[in-house]
């Protein structure tokens, strides 16, 4: 069994917490990604998972057992790292036996376990070869092929693909998440890019300032943020933000901004009326039309192929992004009319950030 | 009739021209001083071994011998050949021993395995100053203050610990008599001491070239502290430990006060050699002297060419970092 529990726990660094706090439970053979801005304290956490750091207080078990006090190499786990951490005087071969040689297995063992590794990552003809005459993505299979030689119950991963170029980095992805359908292990990883959130997680785990935000799956994650931070994060382009007061009018809530006057649907409660809010509404769910609705005028004009991005200020102090059909005939200083779906509507309190529907 | 804006044309390009010409004539000032200061640094090593191809007529001739009239290789053959017969029987009994292959091995063993010593030292230790902060954040620095003690102001005191005080202390306390006087060892321990710190910067330097995640991917794969170095950080310093060694050794080599102060008559250093070279018959023997300088400054500089591009990157202090 691979499950992990963190319990309390928190991390200092002198004077400076890391982590604060952290609950979590990662199931056994799920793929949880911890995602959030540098800093955030996920790479701490995760190295607290893998023994490289102690917890300052708190408790972390793994498979059921407490494994605070055992060294990184007795807790069944593989790592892989950001910069790969290949060892350049080593060849691929050695690089991938190095762990079975230091558990002194036997070496026509070790030739068939590193054989096999690295047929499954597609790198036997590298295995004569050092990391500096490997390519990028080379090189992240030879790191891949190091860790399942092992057969840990548990991966961890610290941002392995951020020093691979756009398109390798999408195909590493696949190759994951494929390797972890395989291997039915349990994976913890650890990005900023939350792409690589939303493609690859069972679950996801969004930290910031050494806090979870939320956790959740990824579509719950999108569709209904926990904080103004979890919905600013994730989403490209970014979700446009309103800051404004809400009143009520005739019996229905509206949200009065310094430029706009918005209806706020029937099911917002009425404790929310006199209390500054943010409105959150993506791209996706802001219409874009001649007439009837809010004036505003087109700033840029971003064209991404199956559709486009149109930035248009409306008076308001930062402007909108909306998604439009790239065949719409709008042009840089274009007047058009807004309008948001209500069914795209987050609410966020003010102060605390906090989701209020 | 040149109208002022052709005036102006002209002013400005003669301008130029007197500017180039100026920053010509400061290249070549500069560059002929720098030459010249070169030759005044160089000439007394051109001197020494000018001197070691020279007959005894020549050494110190007036007007000097710029260039040997008559070269030889005796001075050469006097310090390395074992002279048994008649003659050389009769001209040890007035000079003293030209012998250099004594002072020779001496001076290997003393400098090999003090250098040896001082680098399995300094590396363990600048590994600890690198990964565990031994010594708290100024250790580095303050480790390179043993370095700046002229070794005039502890060569008397040393000679007293190693003359009195330390045989007295075993004595008294061990019931047996421990010497360091004359010996290869109090003079290896001596220059371990010494060159101690410069190994614990330059080794420094490498190690902290080591990603840490190396050591972080070797522990997670279940390989200790002594493997993980053994393993992964040795190979990769390896070269750093090289160079390392063998600018100890060029320290060692070239080392006379110290030698001269903690030995007599046993054990004797190269340096200490080239000090001693007298004869009755005629005086100070210039010839031998300046070959034995030969000798000593041959692997000095072959060495140190050979290490000077490291030497650069081991002295930037860690302040240049991929």
């Amino acid at each position: 069994m691979a499950q992990i529990v963190l319990k309390d726990v928190v991390k200092r660094f002198g004077a400076q917490i890391a982590v604060k706090g952290m609950n979590l439970q990662v199931r056994d053979g799920e793929f949880l990604i911890m995602v959030g801005p540098s800093g955030c304290g996920k790479t701490t956490t995760l190295n607290m998972i893998s023994g490289l750091e102690r917890p300052t207080s708190g408790e972390i078990a793994i498979g059921g057992q407490v494994v605070n006090d055992l060294e990184p190499g007795e807790r069944g786990l593989g790592m892989v790292f950001q910069d790969l951490a290949l060892f350049p005087h080593l060849t691929v071969y050695e690089n991938i036996a190095f762990g079975l040689r230091v558990k002194k297995v036997l070496e026509a063992e070790i030739d068939s376990r590193v054989r096999a590794a690295a047929e499954a990552m597609h790198i036997s003809p590298l295995l004569a070869k050092r990391p500096a005459q490997c390519s990028g993505g080379e090189s992240q299979r030879v790191a891949l092929a190091r860790t399942i030689v092992t057969n840990p119950a548990v991966f961890l991963m610290d941002e392995p693909l951020s020093s691979l170029d756009a398109k390798l980095r999408v195909d590493m992805r696949t190759e994951l998440k494929r390797l972890h359908d395989r291997l039915s292990a349990t994976f913890v990883y650890v990005t900023h890019d939350q792409a690589e959130a939303m493609t690859m997680a069972d679950r996801i785990v969004v930290m910031s300032g050494g806090l979870v935000e939320q956790i959740g799956e990824p579509l719950e994650i999108y569709r209904k943020p926990a904080s103004q931070f979890v919905a600013s994060f994730f989403g490209t382009p970014t979700m446009n933000f309103l800051s404004g007061t809400v009143e009520s009018t005739g019996g229905s809530l509206a949200l009065r901004t310094a430029n706009l006057r918005q209806r706020l649907p029937d099911s917002m409660p009425a404790s929310l009326v006199g209390r500054n809010v943010v409105l959150g509404v993506r791209s996706e769910h802001v219409t874009i039309g001649k007439n009837g609705g809010n004036p505003g005028k087109v700033q840029l004009i971003e064209p991404l192929g199956a559709e486009s991005l149109v930035f248009f200020e409306y008076g308001g102090a930062t402007p909108l992004v909306a998604k439009i059909d790239p065949e719409m005939p709008l042009d840089t200083g274009d007047n058009l009319t807004f309008d948001f779906d209500p069914a795209g509507y987050h609410l966020f309190d003010a102060d605390t950030g906090k989701r209020l529907n | 009739m040149t109208t002022p804006a052709e005036m102006t044309r002209e002013q400005t390009a003669s301008a130029g021209a007197r500017n180039v010409r100026k920053q010509r004539l400061k290249t070549i000032a500069r560059h002929a001083i720098l030459i010249a200061w070169t030759l005044v640094i160089l000439f007394p090593i051109y001197w020494m071994v000018a001197t070691s191809f020279k007959e005894s007529g020549e050494w110190v001739a007036w007007p000097p011998h710029w260039i040997p009239h008559e070269p030889t290789i005796k001075n050469y053959s006097q310090i390395f050949a074992f002279d048994t017969s008649e003659a050389g029987v009769a001209r040890e009994a007035t000079e003293q021993p030209f012998n250099v292959w004594g002072p020779l091995g001496d001076s290997l063993l003393i400098c090999t395995v003090s250098a040896l010593i001082a680098l399995l030292l300094g590396t363990f230790l600048a590994y600890s100053i690198s990964r565990f902060n031994v010594g708290g954040k100024h250790f580095r620095h303050a480790i390179l203050m043993i370095r700046m003690v002229p070794p005039i102001v502890i060569a008397i005191p040393l000679l007293m610990y190693y003359a009195i005080m330390i045989p007295l202390a075993a004595e008294t306390v061990l019931g047996t008599r421990i010497v360091l006087f004359d010996t290869r060892i109090g003079v290896s321990a001596i220059y371990i001491a010494t060159t101690l710190p410069f190994v614990i910067w330059m080794m420094l330097t490498f190690i902290e070239e080591v990603p840490y995640t190396l050591e972080h991917a070797a522990r997670m794969m279940g390989a200790g502290r002594m493997y993980t170095l053994r393993r992964v950080v040795l190979p990769l310093v390896a070269s750093g430990m090289v160079v390392t060694f063998l600018f100890v050794f060029i320290l060692n080599w070239a080392e006379f006060l110290l030698a001269l102060t903690l030995t007599h008559p046993d054990v004797v250093t190269l340096p200490v050699l080239l000090n001693k070279f007298q004869s009755a018959s005629e005086g100070r023997l210039f010839g031998p002297q300046a070959a034995i300088g030969t000798i000593i400054t041959i692997p000095v500089v072959v060495l140190g060419m050979l290490i000077q591009k490291h030497l650069i990157r081991g002295f930037s202090f860690g302040t240049i970092r991929k």
